[in-house]
């Protein structure tokens, strides 16, 4: 406040109260225009993807060919376009996202959710593997724990299977393959739709808890939705391909949710869940009981082991408890995305050997068991729970973009920034390697 | 409530103070040796990657020369055995869907010249198969020197017109 002659210049304040309000019209302005462009480049991807045979769309009965009328076939160049358009909109929408309104980031969110559901599956034939491995059970009496999608070869979903998983039998847990069996009598169509619906709903459900939790840790939730709920790997890969890591991702996050408000048994059975779901969740277990320090947490996960076992055992029998033998095979895979697959190109290798996935793992054990210690000696539970999942992303022979949504939910609910700066700079490392076919074209 | 929860109601951890400060200045600089040599692989792959794909590229260019079809949908096989350079280009003898008409293969060698490659042999195959020595036909140049082709005979109405090294 400015004093003048004695008298109080009223003037300054309200001068600094318009150039406030200029500073934020200017910054709704502009979160409304990359907002729209991320709202642009989903529905071009979708559009185009609907309009025809594509190699970034797996073949599958047409679900969304009204929306193809107005567009021409995916090609490699108009989707990486349209890809790093998002990233550069989410990039510049996450630096500003502590000033904008929470309902301005939840009805984008929304836009985006509602754009990927009504479009066609993208990049992957997944969802078409858990159609097969449901109608396999419930359809044809066949179980998916032992046998591969060649088992219903004459299936009305057999012809949408990708080659590489004709003969592999299902690596999801026990607790995955039954919620997707009420799917398969839905032909299909229908059972597509399920599974849409699935991943829609687990979608919501990891950023409900993503804001509780925020908030619960005194975070600005709105921030923390917007990273996660807007991410291009989330939307346009994860969501996009009906992958059942939204699922994983939910039951972790209920994990973290039920923990911060005491419920500590059924957080560990929330995390035991997801490892039914997804394996790969059991990473968060061993961090929830060092730094909890809490009876409940393991009674609880024990009991819902315990549970899980029991209806796997009875559903599939011995061989749908052996997610151990399920990740080995996995991890096993090489792809040509994952990051030792780059460094050994790097090293002038021309892939990874047998003897570096030994290495890998011996890599990945050293980081778990120094967060466990650093748990133990007080750090963030949650934090290092999202280091152990980003680890085992980056360690992978067998990388794909969901594997990197693993450690979002948490990295935007921790303090320690580094995690979410990792997490993001994984992904955004992911996208860059994407982009070949925009600088050298193969046609 | 127990004490730990106490001092730490959010669950965030209570991370000691000095010590605390030493091992996140190490950890930190380690994360960024790690990031610079991730970004370092990524970069190196994304520029092996476009090199590829200039081959692949001229692969196809030279398929269009030698065939005298101007197709868009081809197949570019890489020699992800040996890792050499070779590659086999496939598509199709006629107009049609990709893979639906009988299939003539070359065998594409050596640097890029002039946009394009040289050429060493080449092989036929039926629609609609995998690329298999079984269901190779009429080989010619290397493709025949090195017996490729082990179905032995031509199917009836299928071309079978060597391209190159006739």
């Amino acid at each position: 406040m400015s004093v003048a002659a004695g008298t109080i210049d009223r003037r300054a304040p309200a001068e600094a109260s318009r150039a406030g309000e200029r500073r934020r019209r200017f910054t709704l302005a502009l979160a409304g225009f990359l907002g729209l462009l991320l709202v642009l480049a989903v529905a071009e991807i979708m559009i185009d993807g609907s309009a025809g045979r594509s190699a970034l769309i797996p073949k599958a009965p047409s679900i969304s060919k009204w929306l193809g009328a107005i567009g021409e076939p995916l090609g490699y160049r108009v989707f990486l376009i349209a890809l790093l358009t998002f990233t550069g909109a989410y990039a510049a929408l996450a630096v500003m996202a502590r000033q904008l309104p929470s309902r301005f980031v939840i009805a984008l969110i929304a836009a985006l959710h509602l754009i990927v559901f009504i479009g066609p599956i993208l990049l992957s034939t997944d969802v078409f593997s858990y159609i097969a491995y449901a109608r396999m059970g419930v359809v044809h009496g066949i179980n998916p724990y032992i046998h591969g999608p060649i088992a219903i070869k004459y299936d009305p979903v057999f012809p949408y299977q990708g080659q590489s998983w004709l003969k592999t039998a299902t690596a999801y847990g026990p607790l995955y393959t039954l919620l997707s069996y009420p799917l398969a009598p839905l032909g299909v169509v229908g059972a597509l739709w399920g599974f849409k619906l699935e991943a829609l709903l687990a979608s919501a459900a990891t950023l409900v808890l993503t804001w509780r939790v925020a908030a619960r840790r005194g975070l600005n939730p709105t921030p923390a939705l917007l990273l996660v709920g807007a991410n291009p790997l989330y939307i346009i890969y994860g969501l996009a391909g009906a992958h059942n890591d939204v699922i994983m991702t939910a039951f972790l996050m209920g994990a973290v949710a039920l923990a911060l408000s005491g419920r500590d048994s059924w957080s560990g059975a929330s995390v035991i869940a997801g490892t039914l779901v997804k394996a790969t969740s059991a990473a968060m277990l061993p961090f929830m009981i060092v730094g909890r320090r809490r009876v409940g947490t393991i009674t609880g996960a024990l009991a819902a082991l315990l549970a899980g076992a029991l209806v796997g055992y009875v559903a599939f029998g011995i061989h749908g408890l052996d997610i151990v033998a399920a990740l080995n095979r996995d991890a096993a895979f090489v792809s040509s995305d994952s990051f030792p697959t780059e460094l050994a190109h790097l090293i002038g290798k021309p892939g990874v050997y047998p003897v570096d996935h030994t290495f890998l793992k011996a890599a990945l054990a050293v980081v778990l068991v120094y967060l466990l210690w650093r748990t133990w000696r007080g750090y963030d539970w949650i934090a290092a729970s999202g280091w152990a999942l980003l680890a085992i992303a980056v360690t992978a022979s067998w990388l794909l973009a969901w594997y990197t949504l693993w450690a979002l939910p948490l990295a935007v609910v921790v303090r320690d920034r580094r995690l979410l700066i990792a997490t993001l700079a994984v992904q955004g490392l992911f996208i860059i390697h994407q982009a070949a076919p925009l600088i050298a074209p193969v046609q | 409530m127990n004490d730990r929860e106490r001092t730490d109601p959010q669950g965030e951890g209570t991370d000691p103070g000095r010590e605390h400060t030493n091992l996140r200045l190490v950890e930190t600089t380690l994360l960024v040796v790690i990031a610079v040599v991730l970004a370092a692989a990524t970069i190196n792959d994304l520029a092996r990657q476009v090199h590829v794909n200039h081959r692949l590229a001229a692969d196809m260019r030279t398929w269009r020369a030698i065939t005298g079809h101007n197709y868009v949908n081809l197949d570019v096989e890489e020699d992800l055995k040996h890792f050499t350079t070779r590659d086999v280009i496939c598509g199709n003898t006629a107009p049609g869907a990709p893979g639906a008409r009988p299939q003539v293969c070359l065998i594409a060698i050596g640097p890029i010249r002039g946009g394009r490659r040289h050429v060493e042999g080449g092989f036929y195959m039926p629609p609609e198969l995998a690329d298999d020595a079984y269901h190779r036909y009429a080989c010619f140049g290397s493709a025949l020197l090195h017996h490729w082709c082990l179905l032995k005979y031509v199917p009836r109405g299928y071309p079978d017109a060597p391209l190159v090294g006739g």
